[in-house]
């Protein structure tokens, strides 16, 4: 399917969209789709990643594009508050009042999503906290936690009112490998088969829970498919050798101390091997660098 | 020692549907208690209830208690919010606001303090090396200057994004920016100015003092969120701030601060005021942050 195809039919559509910061152009006439499921972003630093998730997150207007989320236009003020009434959003940079309780700062951040009614309210923060793993925390100050309770913590807001279109800005920053597999394992099981998008550096993330995957690099979108799409772009071009050979585009040392070779030529005494979504992607980053 | 198998020398043992309703918060009272009573000393029937217990619905309910025990917590600012009856949930998001956390206030009322004892201090001093006992207002001249701009200060940290670290939260959640910009003012202003009529009060001014400080600070404060429908709240903040400034330094120089508190200032305030919210009103939106450069 094409970009725009794809586009067309999706529940959550951006066409053309740009956006400048001074004389940096951190998005550039980009046509994205996003439907129900998660659908990973990968990019490097720079890429544009978080300036998308913003304006998906109704908190940056783009300087040109259309932006549609469920069919609602976030231009106009009352259809822009009826998006954030069904978003969740953890931000890169998640700011917490270091104050307040776990359960205090979801407290607030529940009434922030109009969630008026006090038990209401309670019972809603229960169960955040009960799927983030956090519900012996709950009276704990925030100041206190470490870096991954604390992401934890924004997965755990992002997550308040069973939100329809869910932003996760790098939720995986922070996280330990035990932490990382239940936050997979929490994603892919949550409700109502929500829109997700996420981003990340960590290329396992999007190979374990992400049946789409964009690749963003200098603002543009590089790719647009399934992980098994993006790796098989590496076909042919990834090698195993026991030494570094100069010749190809990118080598590095892996942990059963072959060097893992990307290039289009063979190295002598190298075996291909069957690429993976890093592969595909460092490749694209390579490609996109060279342009 | 106790072992958990124990069985209580009373003890004749409860049925399984007994014990299930139980566990299931079926029975009376009356039976409730006995049952409880009888556990409580008893380690076989304990054990005997726990097949009976949904460990899912006690884990369920165990957090519940937690928040609710972590979102009852209640500071000074809170409690005397809900002694104003103001509803709980706006109390919780005026608990976010800087300005009435404890340090701040207590920083306001040391700034205050300060001031009024100096002015109190000078005051003495030349009096008593006047003859006549007559003194001008150069006294008046640290307080004058600081009285509004110590509530406008509160209400700058309120509607400040950098003294809000969730703010990119708060602007991707649906609840009014305005309301919750007003709300936060408003608190900020009334718990300043609640100082700074007190030491209005002490200071060896007229007695129409402790009153003077209320329309030009409520303008200033008006003066500063209009102009942050235009300008950044802090450049906005730093202007207002400025334009009461300005004056009283050039009333001091004909030594004559209290001028502009006077009947023409208060006027001159009002008039402010009025063209301020009507600002505010037509150019609202502009706080409905988000979606925006």
């Amino acid at each position: 399917m094409t970009v725009s195809a794809r586009t067309m039919a999706a529940t959550v559509t951006v066409t053309g969209l740009s956006r400048s910061y001074g004389t940096t152009r951190a998005l550039q006439d980009v046509d994205l789709g996003f439907d129900r499921g998660i659908t990973g972003l990968l990019g490097p630093n720079g890429a544009g990643k978080t300036t998308l998730l913003s304006v998906l997150a109704t908190v940056a207007e783009p300087d040109a594009g259309q932006v549609s989320v469920f069919g609602l236009n976030p231009r106009i003020k009352a259809e822009r508050v009826a998006v954030r009434r069904r978003l969740g959003y953890l931000p890169q940079e998640l700011g917490y009042h270091r104050h307040f309780t776990v359960a205090g700062f979801l407290d607030y951040m529940a009434i922030l999503k109009e969630i008026s009614d006090r038990h209401l309210r309670a019972d809603e923060v229960t169960r955040v906290l009960t799927v983030t793993g956090l519900e012996r925390l709950a009276g704990k100050r925030i100041r206190t936690l470490s870096g991954g309770m604390r992401q934890r913590l924004g997965i755990a807001q992002a997550l308040l009112g069973s939100p329809d279109l869910l932003i996760l800005d790098e939720p995986t920053a922070g996280l330990d490998p035990e932490q990382r597999l239940r936050f997979r394992e929490l994603l892919s099981d949550l409700p109502g088969n929500p829109v997700i998008v996420l981003s990340t550096h960590q290329a396992d993330d999007i190979s374990a829970i992400c049946p789409r995957v964009v690749v963003l690099l200098h603002g543009q979108v590089c790719f647009t498919g399934t992980p098994a799409e993006l790796a098989t772009t590496a076909a042919g071009r990834v090698w195993a050798a026991s030494k570094r050979d100069e010749s190809v585009y990118l080598s590095w040392r892996g942990g059963d101390g072959l060097w893992r070779n990307i290039g289009d030529q063979r190295p002598a005494g190298a075996q291909a091997v069957t690429p993976t979504v890093e592969d595909g992607y460092l490749l694209l980053s390579h490609a996109a660098g060279a342009r | 020692m106790t072992h958990i198998h124990d069985r209580a020398p009373d003890c004749t043992g409860y049925s399984e549907k007994l014990l299930a309703a139980y566990a299931a918060g079926k029975l009376s009272s009356t039976e409730t208690w006995s049952i409880e009573a009888h556990v409580m000393a008893c380690a076989t029937c304990r054990s005997d209830l726990s097949a009976h217990v949904d460990a899912e619905r006690l884990t369920r309910n165990r957090s519940a208690l937690l928040v609710r025990l972590a979102t009852g917590e209640a500071g000074l600012a809170r409690r005397l919010l809900r002694r104003c009856r103001i509803p709980d949930y706006l109390v919780t998001l005026l608990a976010a606001t800087p300005s009435l956390r404890r340090s701040w206030l207590l920083s306001v009322a040391g700034v205050l303090a300060v001031v009024t004892g100096e002015a109190a201090l000078v005051r003495y001093d030349v009096t008593s090396s006047v003859p006549g006992g007559y003194i001008g207002q150069d006294f008046l001249v640290p307080f004058v200057l600081l009285a509004p701009l110590l509530p406008l200060a509160g209400v700058a940290a309120a509607f400040i994004p950098l003294f809000d670290p969730a703010y990119r939260l708060a602007i991707a959640a649906p609840f009014s920016s305005l309301t919750l910009l007003l709300a936060r003012a408003v608190s900020a202003l009334t718990a300043a100015m609640i100082p700074v009529a007190c030491a209005a009060f002490l200071l060896p001014g007229p007695g129409w003092l402790p009153a003077a400080f209320l329309l030009p600070s409520l303008a200033v404060c008006a003066i500063a969120l209009a102009a942050g429908t235009v300008i950044s709240p802090l450049a906005a903040a730093i202007g207002a701030g400025t334009l009461w400034a300005l004056p009283v330094l050039l009333l001091t120089v004909s030594h004559l601060p209290l001028t502009i508190v006077g009947w023409r200032g208060q006027a001159i305030c009002a008039a402010a005021m009025l063209a301020a919210v009507a600002v505010l009103l037509v150019r609202r939106d502009r706080f409905e942050f988000g979606w925006m450069r």
